[in-house]
This record gives C-alpha cells, structure tokens and sequence, in this order.
C-alpha cells in the first residue's frame, strides 16, 4: 500500500551567521512512512526538528539532501496540495478580515465557488465550534485559543485527506484541547490521515497509532506507542499498585512490608505499590479476606514519557550539528 | 495558471487595503491638500488655477507614492514578518501567481485611489471656472476643466504601476517591512533624478569609466522622472499621445521586469 | 529542466528586459524631447539644487517661491529699514523661474519688482532686463517679454533707443498685436514726448495684471505731476515779472491770488518749492518720486 507521507533521509542545513555563515543541522537523515488512516505524532523537545519537517513537507523549506513524498507526490506539487490541510504552529492570519471571509478566501483557492465555497466555509467553521456571531467579527478580536480553531478550520476547509497539524494543542485550555482531541479522533475515524507535532505527550498517547520522537534533528524513536513501550520495558519496570479502601491500620502494617511504598489517601484508603516482580493476586486476595474492598489494581508500566525521557534525555543521544 | 485565483488574491489585496487605516490616512491628507489649494490662491497674485493644478497633480502624484510604498510593501514583507504566509503557501497556489496576485490587487487599489483623488481635483477646478470672471478666464494659459490633465494622471499612473512592483521586488526578498521600504523610497529617489544620472557625462568632468558606469546605472534604474509632464500641462503646453505611449510601453516593461524578478525571488524563498 | 539552470534563465530574461525597457525610454526621450524651457541652466548654482531638491515638484516648488516673493516685496515695502532692502528679490526670482521656466507672472511682474525705483523697489532695471531676458530664452515665440523689456527701459532706465529697439523686435514675434509696430517707431523718435508717455501708460493702465496696471497709473500720475510742475513753474515766473523778485515760499502765490492753496501732487503730496533755485521740486517723501525728468514737454515737430 503505497503511504501517504513518506521521507528518505531527509536532511536540513540552516546557515548560521551573518559574515562567514556556517551550517546548522537542524534534520539529520531522517526516514519515515505514514499509511492511509494512521494518526501519527511527531514528537521531541524544543529544538528537535519537528518543525522543520513539518514544513519540508509543506514546500516552505526545501531539504538540502535526501526526499520526501506527500500524497505520493514531491512537497509543493499543487495537485496534491488539493488534498491536503495545514496547520503551522501560532498561525497568525488576516486581522481585518473576519473568519467567515478568510474560510471563504482559502476555499475559494481549492477552486470551489458560490454556494459551495460558502458551504464549506460554515462547515469547517461549525466543526472547530465557531459560531454566527463570532464569524462576522474581524480576526483582531479573536483570542489567541479562538485563532487557533480558526486555524484547524482552514485546515480542514478542502476535506483533506491527509491533514498536518503544527503543535495544534497550543494556546488552548483544557476545555480546548479536549475539542480538538475529539475532532482529531473524529478526522480519524472519518479515514483521513493526521499527521501532527506535540509537545503533549498525554495526548501523543491517547491520540497516535504510531509515533517517532526526534532528538537534536535525528529520529531517536519510531513505531507504536507499545512497541516502543515494550521495548523499553525489557530494560525498567515498576510492578503493581493496589488501592484499597476499608483498611484497617493492622492490615497496612501487614502488608507494608511486601510493598515498596505505602500511601496513604484518605481515612482506610492507601495506595500500595508492590516490589517489582510481585504479581498483585496474593495481595488482593489478603484484602478481601481482611474484609477490605478492592479499589483498583494498576500496572505501574513503562509509559511514553519514560521512553522520551529515556531516549532523548541524553544516554547516547549526541547533539547534532557539532561539524 | 489559474486565473480565478491571481483574482482571489487581488480581490483578497483591495478589500484589505479599504480596511487599513493607512489608506484613510493619506486620502485626507490628499484631499485636505486638494482643499486648501482654494485658500492659497487668495495670495499668489491671481495665480489660483495654476496653483490648483500644481498641487492637485502633485498631491495626487506624492499620495499615491506613498500608498504604494507603505501598503506593497505591506503586502509581502508584512506577511512574511507575521507568518500569515504559511498557511497560504500551502494551499494549491503557486507562488508566482501570489506575487500576481498581489500585485494586480495593489495596482486596482492604486488606481481607484487615484481616480478619487483626481475627481476631486477636477470639482475644485469646474468650481473655479464657474466663479471665475471671463476676462480672468481669458487670460489663463489652459482651460480649468482641462482634458489634458486625464494624460498627466494617466502618466502617474504608468509611473506608480512601475513603483507597485519595484515595491513588491523588494518586499520579496527582504527579511523585514521596514528594509523594503527604505529600498524602495531610495529607489524613487534615485529614479526621479534618472534623467541627471543618465546625462551624467555632459553634466560633469569625471573619468570615462566612472561617468559610463553612471550613465548605465541611470538606464537601468527606474526612471520616474520620465512620467513627469505636470508643468507643461498646466501651461498648456502640448503633451503628445504618442509621448504617453511610449511611456506606458515603458512602464509596462520595467512593471513586467520587476514583477519578474519578485516572482523569481519569491520562489526559491524559503520560510523558516 | 533544474531549478538552478530554470533560475538562470530566469535571470537572463530579466536582465534582457531591462534592457528593452532602457530602449523604450531612450526612444522616447529621441522622439519627444524635453521642451527647451527644462534644460539645465547650470550656470546658476542655487537654482540648480532647487531643482534637484524639487524632485518632481517643481511647479509646486515655484509656486511657493513666487509666493515668498510677493510676501518679501510687500513686506519690505511697507517697513521703513534702509539697509538690505529687497535684498531677496532678485535671488526668489531666479529660483522661481529655474523651478518653472514658463511661470510668465513671475518674469513680467518680477521684473516691475525689481525695476522700481527707491524706496518703493531696488531700482535695479539691470536685474529686471536680465530676468525678462531668461523668460525669453525659455519661450522665445512670447511677443510680450521683449515688450515688457522695452517698457522696462523706457518706464526707468529712460533710454528711449533700446526701448525703440526692443519694441520692434517684439513686432516682428508671431501674435504680436498689430500697433506694436508703430509704437516701435515712434518711441524711437518721440520718446521724450509726455503726450506720447501718456499713451503709453494709458495702454499698461489696461494690461490684465494688477501690478502692471498700478504701474501705469503711477506712470500717469509722474506725467501729470510734470505738467503741474510746468504749471506750477510757469506761475513762479509770473510772480517775478510781476513783483520783481522771486517768491519766497507758496505764501507769496496764495496771497496774490496766483494759488488757492499748496499745491499737491495726485499722492497728495505737496510739491516743495526751493526759494534758492527758484525752482518747483516735487516732494521728497512723495511715492512719484523721482520723476522722469528726462520727459520734457511736447517738442514743436
């Protein structure tokens, strides 16, 4: 199946300075492929080149070696642009003009005219939850959050099927970035393919099918969220947590011993996190027979952030650029 | 090429040109300029109309200028400054046709500030004829509601339409609004004193190979001292239509060289 | 093709275009050149910069300086300062003219500025010659600046021949009106003549400027003021055949019944009567003053 976004030892040079300029690495012979209905998120620290690929593949910046392929097509191909939705990191549009006349503007350029432009421009406008008065106000009265809807609704104003979203999370509150979770999943589950950076590895792992994580412009990390989990986990597990509530301070003693760490929630209420290698069975079962009630068993397991903080911390991981 | 979309991008460029305030600016102080010809000619001796002329076909020239320079350069490096470019460029439109784009919707915004400005001009004069006195009339050098002046205006024009894309060059290539500006504000400079620099030679003793150097750079500059005919019409002096012509074929080209060269620039751009 | 090899070409055709663009401009100054009145007169330096300065607003620019022209003539005819007076004249002027070579205004009443005599002008007839002179060069085909030049001398410089001169090359311009001709002639011959003079005048007193035809009216008001002095004189030289001696003052006259009062000139001036010389004088602090003496009355033909 061919893939939707494809890159080939993708490589990206900024010259620095001003008399004599020197390159900067930013993208160091990065490969990837995206299929068809993925969601995939591109993750890494500040600085790792999550966008600068993002707009290699959006023909903003053209690659100093190596290729990419989006829609099966060179970035910047115009046909294939027909198909797709960006949205870059803190968009910034055209402060006089109101959302409604810039969704009607960008869909105007995918060619679509009269009833139909307008149609789509309501759509996407209703989709990111922009309502009718809203619409008629110029952009320059919106919120930085409300921006950034504005943002993901011209992203989707052609019905792309490949949609590339720019740290889409960013300025918006929790009630915000639960919005924009849900339509990602709903783009998603309408079999679009989502391509996205982020900070927010919460929503990473929520979201993504599958994940690569960059570190100082190389690919630290790419596959699935538990893959990439189980391989780590060969190297640290935590083990259990049991919670019960209903204990008895005699019962606690008891068990205290054969735990790692006891914490206390609320009156009768602990949190017990087992030795590694404990299986959690026995405990829960001494709980029930001391008449205490089972809140929740837990795999303290190796999670995205262990392995982000494991591969781009530092342990082997040497700065690129340093020619 | 698709046209619907250079017209989107036009029509996109005049309807944010109307709501900036800059716009609003400079045509008051165009049309309170164009106003207050009326009271200077009080004190110049009974030279009323050619005042009037003078300053409105200046004003319009000098307002129009500055229209260009501050909202085309607005136009790209502006964009670029804010990144409201991003979005754009990803959507199906090459980047030679923005540059059109932009440049087409400049010109009309231009050309409709320009034809404002002159209507006005041309109620202060029909103004001045009907209170004028028919001795005084007589003894004018050329008519108040004159025809001649639409040629004058219609050089203008040629002369802004080539500053439109000198402005745009600029703002293609610069990485901040305020560089372009002052390129293309030198650039006019330089180009109102064309006519010197390309006759360098016969004004100056220097070196041959300086005063050539000079004199190519004097060709090859814009020269928007050419477009200038304002004193002869206001005396009533013959301004030819075949001068017009060759001066519009002229714009003409040097807009297309300079829309040319922005459009080369614009594309191997990059966009950090 | 690659996109380098795409940007040279590019280049080429651009570079290529600005060259066609310096042939459209080259044959459009060959075809139509600049008429003559903008060539650079480089032999004056500060007018020269204006124009630099000026850019492409020099019509504007000359406006402003006729303006400050017309306000530093008013100005330093009304205030009563000797030194320096109408200093700026003549440099406003120049740069005036520079700036707009066609600004007729400021050549024909420029040079009447420049032309009048102390204390209501510079009396510098040269300077007014010299501007009119410059209106010349830049419209050589305008009858009236060599008219104008012609009444510049005979009006002050009171050179009856040059003006004769300048009026018959006037005649001879295209558009110039019928009687020049003649005029030519007879300032030639009868330039002394007052009669003559008055026709003259009478014919600025119609001019369609308003300086011109203050001009005129002053210039009839000197020749009136000639005859009341020949009247006047004519009066003292009774007295004396009839008394003996001259008389000592204007009292001498009223008491005899020969005036009613002193006599004034039309600036309501009264005229001085010198006891010493015998002799009628027009008054010192009067704006006829001097007159042109050189106006004898009418010769016998």
């Amino acid at each position: 199946m061919p893939s939707v976004v494809s890159t080939d030892l993708l490589t990206k040079d900024f010259p620095v300075g001003f008399w004599r300029p020197r390159p900067r690495r930013a993208l160091d012979a990065v490969s990837f492929e995206i299929q068809a209905g993925e969601v995939f998120g591109l993750l890494g620290p500040n600085g790792a080149g999550k966008s600068t690929t993002l707009k290699l593949l959006t023909n903003l910046i053209w690659p100093t070696s190596g290729s990419a392929a989006v829609l099966g097509r060179p970035p910047g191909d115009v046909a294939a642009r027909h198909r797709l939705g960006f949205l870059p990191e803190n968009p910034t549009f055209y402060d006089h003009l109101t959302a409604e006349e810039l969704l009607s503007y960008f869909a105007g350029l995918f060619g679509y005219t009269g009833a139909e432009r307008r149609t789509r421009a309501s759509r996407a406008l209703e989709a990111v939850g922009i309502g009718g008065d809203d619409r008629s106000r110029p952009l320059r009265q919106y919120s930085r959050g409300m921006i950034q809807r504005v943002g993901l609704a011209q992203a989707l104003v052609n019905d792309p099927e490949l949609v590339i979203l720019d740290e889409p999370m960013s300025g918006l509150d929790p009630l915000g970035r639960r919005e924009v979770r849900e339509l990602m999943l709903r783009l998603r589950d309408e079999g679009r393919t989502i391509l996205f950076s982020s900070h927010i590895l919460s929503d990473a792992e929520w979201l993504c099918n599958r994940v690569a994580i960059l570190s100082h412009g190389r690919l630290a990390a790419v596959g699935t969220v538990a893959d990439l989990v189980a391989q780590s986990a060969a190297q640290t597990t935590r083990g259990w947590e049991v919670v019960g509530s209903g204990m008895s301070s005699a019962l606690v003693d008891r068990l205290r011993v054969r735990t790692t760490r006891a914490t206390r929630l609320g009156e009768g209420r602990y949190a017990l996190e087992l030795m590694v290698g404990d299986r959690p069975e026995p405990i829960v079962a001494e709980l029930a027979a001391a008449g205490a009630v089972l809140v929740s068993v837990t795999p303290l397991g190796v999670n995205l952030e262990d392995v982000f903080v494991e591969r781009v911390g530092g342990a082997g991981a040497e700065p690129a650029g340093s020619r | 090429m698709k046209a619907y979309r250079i017209r989107l991008v036009a029509w996109h460029v005049f309807k944010e040109s109307v709501r900036d305030r800059v716009l609003y600016g400079i045509g008051a102080f165009a049309l309170l300029l164009v106003a207050a010809s009326a009271l200077i000619g009080q004190i110049t001796a009974g030279q009323d109309l050619k005042i009037i002329k003078d300053l409105g076909l200046s004003t319009i020239e000098f307002a129009g200028a500055l229209m260009t320079v501050f909202i085309g350069v607005g136009l790209v490096a502006r964009e670029i400054d804010r990144r409201s470019i991003d979005s754009l460029l990803a959507k199906p439109l090459p980047r030679w046709e923005f540059i059109v784009g932009k440049y087409a919707g400049l010109v009309l915004t231009i050309a409709v500030n320009v034809a404002l400005m002159t209507l006005a001009l041309f109620a202060m004069l029909a103004w001045l004829r009907w209170t004028s006195p028919e001795g005084v009339r007589l003894s004018w050098d050329a008519p108040a509601l004159d025809p001649h002046l639409l040629l004058v205006v219609a050089l203008t024009m040629g002369e802004l339409a080539v500053l439109t894309a000198v402005a745009l060059f600029f703002s293609s290539f610069s990485s901040s609004a305020f560089w372009s500006v002052v390129f293309t504000i030198g650039l006019y400079i330089a180009g109102l004193n064309s006519h010197d620099l390309r006759h360098f030679t016969d004004l100056v003793q220097t070196p041959a190979v300086f005063g050539r150097l000079v004199d190519l750079v004097g060709w090859l500059l814009p020269a928007f001292d050419a477009f200038d005919r304002k004193i002869d019409v206001v005396h009533g002096l013959p301004v030819p239509l075949g001068f017009v012509a060759a001066r519009l074929a002229y714009a003409a080209i040097y807009a297309a060289v300079a829309l040319g060269g922005a459009m080369l620039v614009f594309s191997r751009r990059e966009f950090k | 093709m690659t996109s380098r090899a795409a940007g040279l070409v590019g280049a080429c055709a651009l570079v290529g275009g600005l060259a066609a663009a310096a042939a459209v401009l080259h044959a459009g100054d060959v075809g139509y050149p600049a008429t003559s009145g903008t060539e650079r007169l480089l032999y004056v330096r500060s007018p020269s910069a204006a124009r630099h300065l000026a850019l492409s607003f020099k019509g504007l620019a000359a406006d402003v300086y006729w303006m400050r022209t017309i306000q530093h003539f008013g100005g330093d005819l009304r205030s009563s300062r000797a030194a320096g007076r109408f200093e700026l004249l003549q440099p406003l002027l120049a740069l005036t003219t520079s700036l707009d070579p066609y600004f007729t205004v400021a050549y024909r009443v420029g040079a009447v500025f420049l032309a009048m005599p102390p204390p209501s002008g510079p009396g510098r007839v040269d300077q007014a010659v010299a501007l009119l002179q410059k209106g010349l060069r830049a419209s050589p085909d305008q009858w009236h600046y060599p008219y104008d030049i012609g009444f510049v001398y005979y009006l002050y410089a009171h050179e009856y021949g040059t003006a004769g001169t300048w009026f018959a090359r006037a005649a001879t311009m295209p558009g110039a009106p019928e009687w020049i001709r003649p005029l030519a002639a007879e300032t030639v011959a009868r330039g002394g003549d007052r009669a003559y003079a008055r026709r003259l005048l009478a014919e600025l007193v119609t001019s369609d400027q308003e300086y011109l035809r203050q001009d005129g009216r002053r210039g009839l008001a000197q020749v009136d003021a000639l005859d009341a002095i020949d009247r006047l004189q004519a009066l003292v030289e009774d007295y004396y055949t009839a008394a003996h001696v001259y008389p000592s003052s204007w009292s001498d006259l009223i008491r005899t019944g020969r005036l009613t009062g002193i006599p004034a000139d039309d600036a309501r001036v009264p005229f001085v009567y010198d006891p010493a010389a015998h002799l009628v004088l027009i008054g010192s602090t009067s704006p006829l003053a001097p007159l042109p003496l050189a106006l004898g009355p009418m010769k016998p033909r």
